[in-house]
């Protein structure tokens, strides 16, 4: 459990800093689409953990200019976020 | 054929003999409309993040089915009159992943992650 908490932290700081537009570089997220790598997790409505990353704190969904994810993937995240409201998992 | 992945959420009280019966209510309604069902899950209760209905838990379970739309539209229609379901969500898929485990599984990492500190 208070490995938990602490990550929580971590994840509040970072957030905060993806909703400034002049964000110091260490909270930057990668130029290149993290998602569209080999290797990268699937986007899917059950994969919440991946889904929390590009949600704001208050629940909104990340503009992909901060987070710099293609287009491609970007729709496929807003639908798979807008399934896992619907579930009541976001 | 279709692949359809779907996932029911049943209220806070109802007891595991209850949802043993939900489960075979609608895998029987699957069966009779020359469905399939490919593979069910019990994801258990989990915390819902906002109410629905006054509960603030749910039981989810989540059926893999193989089948053509009308099975989906005669199990949405059940569910809809049904009491003890709270929400339901049907997602068409290419292909069924049935390897990944994302609920249950996840509780098991993070038991470890925490006996590792």
């Amino acid at each position: 459990m208070p490995k938990r908490q602490s990550s929580n932290k971590k994840g509040k700081q970072s957030n905060f800093a993806k909703l400034s537009i002049f964000q110091p570089n260490k909270y930057k997220f990668k130029k290149s689409c993290p998602l569209s790598v080999k290797g990268a997790p699937e986007v899917n409505y059950k994969n919440i953990k991946l889904l929390k990353k590009y949600i704001s704190e208050n629940g909104k969904i990340l503009p992909s200019r901060i987070t710099n994810v293609s287009q491609k993937k970007q729709r496929e995240l807003s639908l798979s976020i807008k399934r896992a409201r619907n579930l009541a998992l976001l | 054929m279709n692949l359809y992945e779907h996932t029911i959420i049943a209220r806070q009280d109802t007891s595991p003999s209850e949802l043993k019966q939900l489960t075979e209510k609608y895998s029987k309604i699957i069966e009779k409309n020359d469905g399939e069902v490919v593979k069910t899950e019990n994801w258990g209760l989990l915390n819902l993040s906002y109410l629905i209905k006054k509960n603030k838990k749910g039981s989810y379970i989540h059926f893999k089915i193989k089948g053509n739309g009308n099975v989906v539209d005669e199990l949405e229609k059940n569910e809809a009159i049904d009491k003890k379901l709270l929400r339901y969500l049907t997602v068409r898929v290419k292909k069924f992943d049935l390897e990944t485990i994302y609920f249950g599984k996840k509780e098991d990492s993070e038991k470890k992650e925490s006996a590792k500190n």
